[in-house]
């Protein structure tokens, strides 16, 4: 009973492990033919499905360029290929924005000219008392008045 | 990338070991054989691309996966018989059955012929075999995948995710408990 309980080093552990593994191959290899026929038919199966490979796309290759820029797996044509996308994006968001600020800065300019060559001082669009003047004002009844004058002339 | 060959090779090399292992997992073969073929598909489809040296642990994982999954199956499907079954269960069955009166005892002469001559290969095959299945899951897993498949620890823990120190553990009690079962037989590796 006391050897029942003695505890294997971890030498004699190993080598109970490879010994066992040893007996568990041979014994795998004597399986039932059926089942022997049944794996066979199911690695065919799984090899029907198998992902297919990835076919490698020709690249250009340049005249005079070196043999190294076009092949290897950080060719230039890859650095090319990711690194132009980015280009044109930054460019194309830097385009916008300029031509977002100029189209403002336009407007303004448009607001501006408008108020400085108008008639009236553009502070008095300030003046609330200007725009009720513009509404209900004298101004209003004497361009009518005088609207009127010229028709029965 | 594994070719079509390579990885018809490799498969080829570890379906018999692959069922061996689902079979001390499941204990049917027909479950076993089903477990492996789904681990060989999966594996040819969604890793079918990986390099060779890949190969190996990923089917491990995949594997070990499906024993899982098939063990997490069958947990609902009993859970579901038990309870059908106990709805239509007679009233008049016999409540005093023993299952142990059902079994017949050996026959005294395989007992003499068993203590008397030595254990053949296949029997001390069939011995490992049997004790190995009564090893816990994990101890199991650690037991065969460090010995059989002949992982590394650092490749052991990577498929059962868990610690190396845990892999140490495990392997360590599967062999202390499958030595001690095989002396207790007789039976010195």
């Amino acid at each position: 009973m006391k050897d029942l309980d003695k505890q294997l080093t971890d030498a004699q552990a190993d080598l109970f492990g490879r010994t066992s593994a040893t007996l568990l191959r041979q014994g795998a290899q004597n399986l039932p033919a059926n089942i022997k026929d049944r794996l066979h038919a199911a690695r065919m199966k799984a090899l029907s499905v198998r992902k297919p490979e990835k076919v490698l796309m020709q690249k250009p290759v340049f005249a005079g360029s070196r043999a190294s820029w076009t092949s290897g797996p950080n060719s230039l044509w890859d650095t090319v290929g990711w690194l132009a996308p980015v280009v044109v994006l930054i460019f194309g968001l830097i385009g916008i924005t300029q031509w977002q600020n100029d189209s403002r800065i336009n407007d303004i300019a448009e607001v501006d000219a408008a108020l400085l060559t108008d008639d009236v001082p553009p502070d008095a669009y300030a003046d609330s008392g200007f725009m009720a003047f513009l509404k209900n004002g004298p101004l209003s009844d004497s361009t009518d008045s005088a609207a009127d004058s010229s028709l029965s002339k | 990338m594994a070719s079509a060959q390579e990885l018809s090779d490799f498969l080829s090399s570890v379906e018999q070991r692959a069922f061996k292992q689902a079979v001390y997992a499941v204990r049917d073969d027909d479950a076993a054989l089903d477990i492996v073929q789904d681990a060989m598909i999966k594996l040819a489809e969604k890793y079918g691309d990986r390099p060779e040296a890949e190969l190996p642990l990923v089917f491990t994982r995949i594997l070990q996966n499906r024993i899982h999954d098939w063990f997490r199956r069958q947990k609902v499907r009993n859970a579901w018989v038990t309870l059908f079954s106990n709805m239509g269960k007679k009233s008049d069955e016999r409540d005093d059955f023993d299952p142990l009166e059902s079994l017949s005892a050996p026959d005294e002469s395989e007992i003499h012929q068993d203590g008397a001559q030595k254990l053949e290969q296949s029997q001390l095959l069939q011995s490992l075999e049997s004790e190995i299945s009564k090893l816990p899951v994990r101890q199991r897993e650690a037991f065969l995948m460090r010995y059989w498949d002949e992982l590394s620890i650092t490749e052991t823990a990577k498929a059962m995710n868990c610690s190396e120190g845990s892999v140490k553990t495990h392997c360590s009690r599967a062999t202390q408990t499958l030595a001690k079962a095989l002396k207790l037989k007789g039976i010195t590796l």
